[in-house]
């Protein structure tokens, strides 16, 4: 167990899934012969990347399973020892059959928001997700667009 | 409040299901997001969960600075990196549009340096509560500074607010036009109120702003 491996965080998590709680790359090697069973560390799953291959995935964006390509892919993985795609993506197309965004994935997957954004980024690289980008809200150009306001009013009228 | 905004057969008052018997594949809905501000403790969660269609869910994200460097002895840059957690929920507002409510992780230090998640947000809702004011100014400070709209919330759960709405908005040196409503964030309605006065802000907000 490393020095932060103890951490307040990790402690809290009660519930069998406990992962070594190290932020930091300078960490990832230092105990790795941890690194077995739920033991996983978060950049272990990513081999090591820390930043994803695309920036434009923020936590509101929605994403949704392409069903065609995802089972061509699942199809070829199977024959080829599913290399390329691991258990994390797999779990992801699954939960993205239904849109959810990004936020939404990392919470399943209990992983964190940049974890996720970088397994997110293979798949969108892939062609087995495709990406919505949030509606933009910019102010600068004379406000919020008054139909989108419109639609969300109505919507929340209905609480 | 009057809305002119909501003309009689507006086209967006549809059904909220309507779209669920045609669509095979699923089309991604787009979604827009707002923020629940305010000290630790003030009831961010709470109001989250009272408005969400979801029992609201936790990510976590690290984050990594620059560390503020007052007591830098040895002139190395330190960094000083972090997990905070949030907690959010959402709410259908139709098939094609979803709103994201983001609890905001209670210490500011650390989601004021959060840009995913402060970029791109429609506004704020800032939970005051009167006991401690003090905790919520960082907030408006931080909405007013970054230039979100926002609303405040003042959550009277406890029954022992004894300030009139106009001390509190002193004591906050809360700016007119920034809507106030007193209430309690466990209660679905205040937090519909809450919302509806974000709305109607951002509106009035547009109207007032040159044509761009």
């Amino acid at each position: 167990m490393g020095p932060y491996g103890n951490d307040a965080r990790a402690a809290g998590r009660d519930d069998g899934r406990r992962r070594g709680a190290v932020p930091h790359w300078s960490e990832l090697e230092e105990d790795a012969e941890h690194e077995t069973g739920s033991m996983v560390r978060p950049y272990t799953i990513t081999r090591g990347r820390t930043a994803p291959e695309r920036d434009d995935l923020t936590l509101i964006t929605v994403l949704t399973t392409v069903e065609e390509e995802t089972a061509k892919a699942l199809a070829r993985g199977s024959r080829a020892g599913a290399r390329g795609l691991q258990p994390e993506h797999r779990l992801i197309l699954e939960r993205c059959r239904r849109p959810a965004a990004v936020a939404e994935v990392s919470a399943g997957l209990d992983l964190p928001v940049s974890v996720t954004k970088i397994l997110l980024g293979d798949l969108v690289a892939q062609g087995l997700l495709k990406a919505r980008a949030p509606l933009s809200v910019a102010r600068a150009a004379g406000g919020v667009d008054l139909g989108l306001l419109t639609a969300v009013r109505e919507g929340l009228r209905r609480l | 409040m009057a809305t002119p905004h909501s003309a009689i057969g507006d086209p967006t008052a549809t059904n909220p299901t309507a779209g669920i018997t045609t669509a095979t594949h699923p089309a991604a809905p787009a979604a827009v997001k707002i923020l629940i501000a305010g000290g630790f403790g003030v009831g961010k969660t709470t109001l989250v969960g009272s408005v969400s269609e979801v029992t609201p869910l936790r990510t976590e994200e690290y984050l990594t600075r620059a560390s503020v460097g007052v007591d830098d002895l040895s002139g190395v840059d330190q960094k000083d990196t972090t997990t905070v957690a949030l907690d959010f929920g959402r709410i259908t507002v139709s098939p094609e549009l979803v709103v994201y409510l983001f609890g905001t992780p209670g210490q500011e230090r650390f989601w004021f340096m959060w840009n995913d998640l402060v970029n791109g947000a429609l506004g704020g809702i800032v939970i005051a509560d009167t006991r401690r004011l003090e905790t919520s100014f960082a907030s408006i400070d931080f909405f007013e500074s970054r230039g979100i709209p926002f609303v405040v919330a003042i959550n009277c759960f406890h029954n022992t607010n004894t300030r009139t709405p106009d001390e509190i908005r002193a004591a906050l040196d809360l700016d007119p036009q920034v809507p106030m409503l007193l209430g309690d964030v466990r209660e679905r309605a205040f937090g519909r109120d809450l919302l509806l006065a974000l709305v109607d802000h951002l509106m009035e907000l547009a109207a007032a702003s040159p044509a761009g």
